[in-house]
């Protein structure tokens, strides 16, 4: 191990970095008062490439740090790389990190199937879609990449954000920012503006201003099944306007596909039936229920 | 041009099978006969894409075991006339002029004279059958707007060949058969139907139509995720709920309303055309036709009485 001067680095290369994000608090409080202790590993060029310890140099950097404990290595670009991966990988790496693994092995030139054993390694499925994927989100703009690691997303969720554009994105982010969601709301939430999008060719951002996650998915789902939306809508103004005791309990298919509805009785005691079975009566004399049995055949008013 | 890699494969377990059907849907009762399995039209919206794992095309040519099933089938049955199909699995057309798969299948069922053979396409080519046709083989086609079969179908004939080649079914004495299946609803949709039943009504014998299906798109959910990934504006349009089978299909008010649109111009053209709905719910059937159809023996005699008619006593 040796000290290297940092202005003998090339701390703008960052063809090994997969690092993300670079920031760390810990560690920064850590070498602040204890300096750099674990060497970081730099390619023996002029000047010196690093290839591990990124985030050492970063704070290296802001503390201004002149030099910084090193082993120089003699190694091939891509050994440099795998060395970088797998410096990285006994700690949980997220989906950022991942993705630039595998776009960073692509642009060096390893095999497909060197990179799908890699995928595996880091826990990925080696299928061209989810390359696809970790490819667009490798290169995608910083707030993406911070809005993912921050609700750790899933591939799955992560595959819906990349269909939209950079603008689309940033103001799905603002909207998803500014109310409480968690990873299974956003998921829910993307799948439907997925679908409006296709459907009609732009997302409404202007007409969404919803108070909570709850309201977001509300308001998109008004819009992209409108029919739905009104036919539960007159459902829930015809269980209000029937002020069913407690115990009775009428079910609609909540996609109104089923021709029947399902009536339930909660009763201690003949008597409970009774008032069960004239209050059923009456709705159905002042033609309540015969409205709900017309929702479930499609019939919207 | 066929892309995928054909093979011929050795007959085994039930090539002849009833057509799945689906929970709580009035099905027709058809009899499927997996002649070929895959296809090489590769229809946007195709459900063989979730239903077959293999892109390649498998074909059966081991007709002495399809026919002693075929027999085993028509002679067991006393209370109904069979329909039976090869296009559960594949396009029945769209591989025979270079492989002749239908021949034996259409004189089978000439000889037979107890059971119906309809050949369902999306392929216009029907010549090198003609001489062998019989009246106990229907000659059908998917039908949809020129648009659709633009984006969604490109790999099939234009609207118009299909047309002419129904006609020339027609015209050698055949009986034809008409598939509005899958209904898309996309922008402007409404307008598209009714000039493709106008064209229908101008091209074809409407008398000599045996029948018209109608069934409006629907799908299992890895087709939707498909879908949704390739950004598929016209199969995405309308307004989708997931049925009690699990698959997705358009919300009951807007099937009953399309159904009822396109079941009125229908019978507006021909009023004893028969036109039946493809696994649909009994209400929905109820405010579309007026028929009450409780389960699928209901619909399968609505098909016998069809068939007497059309054939009276020869079958």
């Amino acid at each position: 191990m040796i000290k290297t001067p940092i202005d003998h680095i090339n701390i703008h290369d960052k063809r090994f970095c997969i690092t993300y994000p670079l920031d760390d608090v810990t560690l920064y409080t850590s070498i602040q008062k204890m300096g750099i202790i674990q060497p970081v590993m730099l390619l023996n060029v002029s000047p010196f490439v690093p290839v591990t310890g990124f985030k050492r140099l970063e704070i290296a950097c802001q503390l201004g740090l002149k030099e910084i404990p090193s082993i120089a290595v003699d190694i091939t670009e891509q050994e440099a790389l795998l060395f970088a991966i797998h410096d990285n990988i006994q700690r949980s790496l997220n989906l950022i990190e991942k993705a630039h693994a595998i776009e960073r092995m692509l642009h060096i030139g390893f095999s497909v199937t060197e990179i799908n054993e890699t995928m595996e390694i880091l826990g990925l499925q080696p299928h061209e879609k989810v390359m696809k994927t970790l490819i667009a989100v490798a290169s995608a703009e910083e707030p993406l990449k911070h809005f993912i690691v921050m609700h750790n997303l899933s591939m799955k969720i992560v595959n819906y954000l990349t269909r939209f554009e950079v603008n689309e994105r940033a103001s799905i982010i603002d909207l998803l920012s500014s109310v409480h969601v968690t990873e299974s709301t956003i998921r829910e939430i993307l799948e439907v503006m997925n679908l409006l999008k296709i459907k009609q060719d732009k997302l409404p951002f202007d007409t969404l201003n919803p108070e909570s996650g709850h309201e977001l998915m509300k308001q998109l789902k008004a819009m992209t099944y409108p029919i739905l939306t009104s036919l539960h809508q007159q459902l829930q103004d015809l269980q209000q306007a029937s002020a069913l005791p407690p115990n009775i309990d009428i079910k609609v298919d909540p996609f109104f596909e089923k021709e029947y509805i399902d009536i339930g009785i909660r009763a201690r005691n003949q008597e409970d039936i009774n008032q069960a079975l004239e209050k059923l009566r009456r709705l159905n004399d002042d033609g309540i229920l015969g409205r709900i049995f017309d929702l479930t055949k499609g019939n919207l008013r | 041009m066929i892309s995928q890699k054909v093979t011929f494969v050795e007959a085994r377990g039930n090539i002849v099978r009833d057509c799945p059907g689906t929970k709580n849907h009035i099905c027709c009762g058809y009899k499927t006969i997996d002649l070929v399995e895959g296809c090489i039209l590769s229809c946007s919206y195709c459900i063989l894409k979730s239903y077959i794992n293999s892109p390649d095309i498998k074909i059966n040519k081991d007709y002495e075991y399809i026919f002693s099933q075929l027999s085993e089938a028509i002679d067991k049955e006393k209370n109904h006339v069979l329909r039976f199909g090869t296009g559960e699995l594949s396009d029945s057309l769209a591989l025979d002029r270079r492989y002749g798969l239908n021949r034996p299948l259409v004189q089978f069922f000439g000889e037979k004279k107890k059971a119906l053979l309809e050949l369902k396409s999306k392929w216009a080519y029907i010549d090198h059958l003609r001489e062998y046709l019989n009246p106990y083989t229907i000659i059908s086609f998917s039908l949809s707007p020129q648009s659709i079969i633009n984006k969604e179908e490109k790999r099939t004939s234009p609207l118009y060949r299909r047309l002419k080649a129904a006609k020339r079914a027609q015209d050698t004495g055949c009986f034809v058969g008409l598939h509005f299946d899958p209904i898309i609803i996309y922008p402007g949709f409404e307008k598209d139907y009714e000039y493709l039943i106008h064209d229908i009504g101008s091209i074809l014998d409407l008398k000599r139509i045996i029948w018209v299906s109608l069934g409006l798109l629907r799908f299992p959910p890895r087709l939707f995720d498909e879908f949704m990934e390739k950004g598929r504006k016209n199969l995405l349009f309308g307004e989708f709920i997931r049925g009690e089978d699990g698959k997705y299909r358009y919300i009951k008010a807007e099937r009953i309303k399309v159904y009822t649109m396109l079941y009125n111009q229908l019978k507006n053209r021909q009023n004893d055309l028969f036109v039946y709905l493809c696994m649909e719910r009994s209400d929905v059937w109820k405010t579309v036709t007026g028929i009450a159809l409780d389960d699928n023996e209901g619909l399968i005699k609505l098909f016998d009485k069809r068939i007497h008619d059309i054939y009276g006593g020869i079958l």
